[in-house]
């Protein structure tokens, strides 16, 4: 593969995004915690400074001074870094937000946007690489767990969390990522997204792992294999008729994520299928082991280490096909 | 405005009771939190907070949030006296099914936040309050924070954030008991200084290890610190908060953890356990009980009424007894409103004005404009629509009602129907008119008497019993049915006023710890008697009782 790729930056899109809906939605507020510069949500604060809040580090506090904002009729975005919320608040994130319920009204009005998920994160190291916030957040009832892919999807699920009620969590990448969708692309929670057909296996990934599924569909094609590709975005709620159509025509899945492989979005995927129509199931992402330090060049040599790589999709492919 | 004095202590009680009623149904819950908050919600419920229980999302209302959450059975009780739901409902608390949850939830009417993870309510307070300021909204939020509570780190995440944003919409109560889950919180984690030994009691008594204070001035706020069981200092904190602009506001409330009910007080056992429900009675009992002391004080020096009046309050009165003579009704002539006005700025303890004079509802309003909380008239100077006008001016107003009668006299007939809305009924056990008379025997017969009537008529309210009260007679008053004492020469012609109405306590303690001895007797014979008076582990109490039981042949 040596076309050049557009990059794009998931946070600048996110920060534009919430300018526009600062605009659409007088209730829209924006919080942070000394993170809102690289969030790119200070901008937000430059236009609409009676409808942004600084709390410092604080992330408790944080998350818990949106909740009250909800609880008024505000629609509250939070916002700093991945390993600061659901490893560090996951109490005010379940008793603050997702519990308080009335009625219809599953949990309050808060959208738990992220950024430096996973081990992308790269040269902060391990401490600072967030591997388990999609088994932290999918595990709580009333939360939704959304993996943009890019930047398209970003500002799509931005807009739409927007305008939905409740509690959502959307996890981005710290690292500029290549362009999925086109911007014509609809989203919907709770509704996969089919980017390449197939017949001969699955690849389902989320996040910055979905290009790599596509490489690793596009060799495998070389090698005369037919590969199905699914950005599952939205990893809770999960788009089970999806996954198991996916297992009843294909006849196998490979998931990919950068996520601890343990309770994450490999997992949800297993969880359906095994239930719904069992196929052989093959989950890449970090090994139950955490991340460590590697500068933007190396962060390659940080996912081939825990096999997250289009070579292993494609290897872990064939593996599956080999046993059916 | 009053105090609206005794319209939250009937409404404390009822919640109080509620409280006991819930958790020993319940088997499980936190009373003893619950209690140390008491005066505290029935303040905000009663007085501050606007809210209505037909419309309870209603926009404008002010916001209760408990944030020490589990003390949910003191807010579910509030919450069913103040309207929202039926009182009944409180014996569903903990149940499967039930709307009243173990700790505050949205399910139950009234319920602003889900609080029980400690730590969390200032911040939500916080949100709440920046939401309010961006659509211009004018409503208050009440925020009860708990002192162990404070050991969490958020607590103090949340006060600088306060303090940044200058809120001031939002105040913040921290219900001080000293007691958290484990023991004293001065032991396991100190907030004022660290407790040496096990008297909670001197640490109460010296403010200079207060340190609790210093901690929310250091982060700017403004910082009243009171005595949480007190409704008159508790009202007077939150309107002072309510008046402080531009800083966010902490009540500091130094408060017993279940407050009211003697062998739960200061016991750390108590944090969450329910009481037994053989024991439930007796604590209901108990509760029926409570009692007040209220010095007169034209047995001082009516030349300097200024300084009786600071000397009563320094001596810890619940509430200072104004004896208003015209020199008609009654030969002597004392004062009037206008002294009474001077002497309100003096202090917040309640004032109780008993307008021995003529024709009291051509006065009544004036009393009211003076700032007295109570005022009482005599019986043979009304008719049942001079007092219902008398009795319709002093709601209104937040005033206490209450009605006397002399020595000579009994409860007119016209009284009967005003009886269930009264606050106090003072019964003369002297002919009124000077001070330094003896207490007229009769009267116990006479208390004995009323107490039944008035029981009969559903009568929520105090006896008051005034006139040659002392510490001889006040037990035998408390056990004719007497629950507030006035205390003439035998107060006020003391030198040491603070330690002579300690002692009347102490009497009249003594009468009620025996009066509970025999109800525990009556109830469940020797075996509960026993079992009651084990539950008195704190400070010497039970021996006091074990004494009694034996007097009173029940060993």
């Amino acid at each position: 593969m040596t076309m050049t790729e557009q990059l794009t930056d998931m946070r600048t899109e996110y920060g534009k995004t919430l300018i526009e809906l600062g605009k659409e939605n007088p209730n829209v507020v924006v919080l942070g915690a000394d993170t809102t510069d690289s969030l790119k949500t200070a901008k937000f604060g430059e236009v609409y400074p009676e409808r942004f809040f600084n709390v410092g580090i604080a992330e408790a506090n944080l998350v818990t001074v949106a909740a009250g904002l909800a609880s008024a009729g505000k629609v509250a975005f939070a916002s700093t870094y991945a390993i600061f919320l659901p490893g560090r608040c996951v109490d005010q994130i379940r008793n603050a937000i997702a519990y308080p319920s009335r009625g219809d009204k599953k949990g309050l009005n808060v959208k738990l946007v992220v950024s430096h998920g996973g081990l992308s994160v790269g040269a902060d190291g391990g401490s600072h690489q967030q591997i388990e916030d999609i088994a932290i957040m999918r595990a709580i009832p009333n939360m939704r767990v959304l993996i943009p892919a890019d930047s398209v999807t970003v500002k799509k699920l931005t807009w739409i969390i927007s305008q939905q009620y409740g509690p959502f969590y959307m996890r981005m990448a710290r690292t500029k990522t290549p362009l999925i969708h086109q911007e014509s692309q609809e989203f919907e929670i709770g509704k996969g997204i089919t980017l390449r057909d197939g017949s001969d296996c699955t690849i389902a990934a989320c996040g910055i792992t979905v290009k790599m599924a596509l490489d690793a569909a596009e060799s495998l094609k070389q090698e005369g294999i037919s590969c199905r590709v699914i950005d599952g975005f939205s990893v809770k709620p999960i788009d089970a008729e999806l996954f198991e159509k996916a297992a009843r025509e294909t006849g196998g899945i490979v998931t990919c994520e950068e996520h601890n492989i343990l309770a994450g979005f490999g997992s949800a995927i297993a969880e359906v299928v095994s239930e719904r129509y069992p196929v052989p199931i093959k989950r890449i992402g970090a090994q139950d082991m955490f991340g460590e330090s590697a500068r933007d060049k190396e962060i390659p040599l940080l996912f081939e280490k825990h096999g997250i790589t289009s070579v292993n999709i494609a290897k872990k492919v064939k593996e599956i096909r080999s046993k059916s | 405005m009053g105090l609206n004095y005794y319209q939250i202590k009937k409404n404390v009680l009822k919640a109080r009771k509620l409280v006991i009623k819930g958790t020993t149904a319940a088997g499980s819950g936190h009373p003893g939190g619950s209690f140390s908050m008491a005066e505290i919600l029935g303040c905000l419920l009663f007085k501050f907070i606007k809210y209505d229980p037909k419309n309870p999302l209603w926009e404008e209302r002010d916001r209760l949030i408990l944030s020490k959450g589990h003390a949910s059975p003191g807010l579910f009780s509030n919450l069913a006296v103040a309207g929202y739901f039926d009182p009944s409902e409180i014996e569903t608390l903990r149940q499967f099914g039930s709307r009243l949850q173990g700790h505050p939830d949205l399910k139950c009417p009234g319920v602003e936040f889900c609080g029980g993870s400690l730590g969390l309510g200032i911040s939500y307070s916080i949100g709440n309050a920046l939401a309010a300021k961006i659509d211009g909204k004018n409503h208050r939020i009440y925020t009860i924070i708990g002192d162990g509570e404070s050991d969490e780190g958020q607590v103090w995440e949340a006060a600088m954030t306060a303090v940044k944003y200058k809120v001031d919409k939002m105040t913040v109560i921290q219900d001080r008991n000293f007691i958290q889950q484990d023991s004293y919180t001065e032991k396991i984690m100190p907030l004022d200084e660290e407790l040496v030994g096990d008297d909670l009691s001197e640490m109460w008594k010296d403010a200079s290890r207060w340190k609790t204070g210093d901690k929310w001035r250091s982060f700017g706020w403004n910082v009243i610190e009171i005595d949480g069981h007190r409704i008159e200092q508790i009202d007077y904190a939150i309107n002072k908060a309510i008046q402080t602009k531009g800083v966010p506001s902490i009540i500091i409330a130094r408060t017993i953890k279940g407050k009211g009910v003697e062998h739960m007080e200061d016991n750390p056992q108590w944090h969450g356990k329910a009481p037994k429900p053989e024991i439930a009675p007796i604590i209901d009992v108990e509760l029926d009980s409570q009692f007040m002391i209220a010095p007169s004080i034209i047995a001082g020096d009516m030349s300097n009424l200024e300084n009786e009046v600071k000397r009563c309050a320094d001596g810890r009165a619940d509430y200072i007894h104004l004896d208003v003579m015209d020199g008609e009704f009654v030969p002597n002539k004392t004062f009037d409103h206008n002294k009474i006005k001077e002497l309100r700025p003096i202090t917040a303890i309640p004032f109780d004005a008993h307008l021995m004079i003529n024709e009291p509802v051509k006065h009544v309003r004036d009393y009211v404009e003076a700032g007295c909380d109570i005022i009482t008239v005599h019986a043979e100077v009304c008719d049942e629509a001079s007092f219902g006008e008398i009795h319709d001016i002093l709601r209104q107003n937040q005033v206490g009602v209450g009605l006397a009668i002399n020595p000579d006299t009994d409860l007119p007939n016209w009284s009967n129907k005003f009886i269930s809305d009264l606050d106090h009924l003072i019964v003369m056990s002297v002919v009124p008119g000077k001070s330094g008379q003896k207490y007229i025997e009769s009267s116990h017969e006479k208390t004995q008497k009323l107490s039944k009537k008035l029981a009969e008529h559903k009568f929520e309210g105090y006896i008051e019993a005034d006139g040659g009260i002392n510490l001889e007679n006040a037990g035998q008053c408390f056990a004719d049915g007497a629950r507030a004492f006035v205390g003439g020469g035998a107060i006020v012609g003391q030198k040491d006023v603070r330690g002579i109405i300690r002692e009347f306590r102490k009497t009249i303690l003594h009468t009620r710890r025996k009066l509970l001895i025999q109800k525990a007797h009556e109830f469940g014979g020797t075996e509960l008697v026993n079992k009651w008076i084990e539950l008195h582990v704190i400070g010497e109490k039970k021996n006091e009782l074990i004494q009694l039981s034996k007097e009173l042949g029940y060993n």
